[in-house]
C-alpha cells in the first residue's frame, strides 16, 4: 500500500524534473522576444476589417440623409419658388434699401436648427456681423434676432448682449404662412426697429445659394424717406382710397410687408439647408467610398503577403527536408 | 364702416395688422366645404419656440403653438 503512493507520487514529480529537456537548450541560442505569442504568425487585418466596416456603415447613414434632403428638397422649393411672388410687389412698391441709415438697426438672422448642411450657417452669421460692423455709429444700436439654433451658438460667442430674441423649432410642421407671420408677429411686438435686416441664403441652385440681405423699414422713417426723395420718392403719386391715413396705410403696410418677406427668406433659407445638406452628404458619401477603396486594397495587400510568407516557409521547409 | 373711424377697431384692441389678417384668414378658412376645410386648417400649424434675452442670458424659452398635445 505505501508503495504504491509512492509509486503514485514518483509519477508526479517525474514532469517537473524535466519539464523541457530542449527548452533550456534552445533558449540560449535563440533571443527570447523574437518568441511571438501562441498562434499569431503573420500581421492581424483585423484592424483594417473593423475600421472598413464603419466606414461602410458611415457611408450608409450620409446616403440615406442624403436621400432625406432630397426629397424635402423637391417639396419645399416649389414653395420657396411660389412664396417669391409675395415680396415682389413690396419691393416694387416701398424698395429694397439696405443702404439707409437709421438710429435702430435689428438684424434678423436666419439659419436652420440642424447641422450638417455646409456653410450656410456660417454664411449668415458672417454677414449679419458684417452689417452690425457696417452699421454701426455713435448713438446706434444694432440688435440680433436670431432664428435657428446654429446661429445662435455662433452669435453667443461674441455678440451675447446685442441678441433680444431667439426663435427656434420653427420645422416642427411644414413650414407655412400663419407660422411664420405669427413669429413675424412676435417679432413685431418684442423689438422696437427703425429697420429690420432680414439676412437668408436665397436659394438659386441645389449647390449655389446667395447670401441675401432685405430691409424693411418701420412706417416713420419710410415716410422720411419719401419726403427726402430718392428712391422712395414716388410713394407720393399713389392715391389712397378709404378713410384710413397714409401713417395708417404705411403701417400696415410695413407690418404686412415684414410677414411676406419674413415668409419668403425662411422659405428660400429651408430650401438651401436641404440643398446644401444633400451636397455635403453627396460629397461625404463619396469620400467614404474612397476611403473604403484605400482600405480594401491595404487590406488585400496584407492579406496577400501574409500568404506569399507562409507558401515560401512550406516550400523553403520542404525543399529543406528534400535537400 | 369700422373702416372710418380714425383708428380701425382691430388697432385700437393691441392687434397688429398680421395678427388681424391672419384672424380673416381663419375665418376664409372655416367658410370651406368639409374635404378642404380640414386640409386647409391641418396645413397652416404654428409652433415654435420664443426666447427673450436681457443683458446676454436667455430667459426660459416659451412654446408657441396651437396643437396642446405636443
Amino acid at each position: 500500500m505505501a508503495m504504491a503512493a509512492l509509486r503514485r507520487e514518483g509519477r508526479r514529480f517525474a514532469p517537473l524534473i524535466s519539464p523541457h529537456p530542449m527548452a533550456a537548450i534552445r533558449s540560449s541560442i535563440v533571443p527570447a522576444e523574437e518568441q511571438a505569442p501562441l498562434g499569431v504568425r503573420s500581421i492581424s487585418t483585423q484592424i483594417v476589417r473593423n475600421r472598413m466596416k464603419s466606414v461602410k456603415n458611415i457611408q450608409k447613414i450620409t446616403k440615406a440623409m442624403k436621400m432625406v434632403a432630397a426629397s424635402k428638397l423637391r417639396a419645399i422649393q416649389a414653395k420657396a419658388e411660389n412664396s417669391r411672388g409675395l415680396w415682389q410687389p413690396f419691393t416694387a412698391l416701398l424698395g429694397d434699401t439696405p443702404s439707409v441709415q437709421v438710429k435702430k438697426d435689428v438684424i434678423v438672422t436666419i439659419s436652420s436648427d440642424k447641422g450638417l448642411c455646409g456653410g450656410i450657417n456660417s454664411t449668415s452669421v458672417k454677414i449679419s456681423k458684417a452689417l452690425n460692423k457696417l452699421n454701426s455709429g455713435p448713438d446706434k444700436e444694432t440688435k440680433y434676432v436670431i432664428l435657428g439654433e446654429k446661429a445662435k451658438a455662433q452669435l453667443i460667442r461674441d455678440s451675447k448682449k446685442d441678441i433680444v430674441l431667439v426663435l427656434t423649432e420653427l420645422q416642427k410642421n411644414p413650414l407655412n404662412y400663419t407660422q411664420v407671420s405669427v413669429l413675424a408677429d412676435d417679432i413685431l411686438k418684442n423689438v422696437e426697429f427703425d429697420a429690420l435686416r432680414i439676412i437668408f441664403n436665397k436659394f438659386q441652385s441645389v449647390v449655389a445659394f446667395l447670401p441675401t440681405v432685405s430691409t424693411v423699414l418701420s412706417p416713420e422713417i419710410v415716410e422720411r424717406e419719401a419726403e427726402s426723395g430718392g428712391k422712395l420718392g414716388e410713394l407720393d403719386s399713389y392715391e389712397i382710397e378709404g378713410g384710413e391715413t397714409k401713417s395708417e396705410i404705411l403701417q400696415n403696410l410695413a407690418e404686412f410687408q415684414f410677414s411676406c418677406v419674413l415668409f419668403n427668406a425662411v422659405l428660400e433659407n429651408a430650401c438651401s439647408e436641404q440643398g446644401a445638406r444633400m451636397s455635403a452628404m453627396d460629397s461625404s458619401s463619396r469620400n467614404a467610398g474612397e476611403m473604403l477603396d484605400r482600405l480594401t486594397l491595404t487590406y488585400n495587400r496584407t492579406r496577400q503577403a501574409s500568404i506569399t510568407t507562409e507558401l515560401i516557409e512550406i516550400i523553403s521547409g520542404a525543399s529543406a527536408l528534400e535537400g | 364702416m369700422a373702416s372710418n373711424a380714425a383708428v380701425p377697431f382691430w388697432r385700437a384692441a393691441g392687434m397688429t395688422y398680421i395678427t388681424y389678417s391672419n384672424i380673416c384668414a381663419n375665418l376664409v378658412r372655416n367658410c370651406l366645404k368639409e374635404p378642404y376645410k380640414t386640409e386647409a386648417i391641418s396645413r397652416e400649424r404654428v409652433h415654435f419656440a420664443v426666447s427673450k434675452w436681457t443683458d446676454g442670458k436667455p430667459e426660459t424659452p416659451t412654446i408657441r403653438t396651437d396643437t396642446p398635445d405636443v
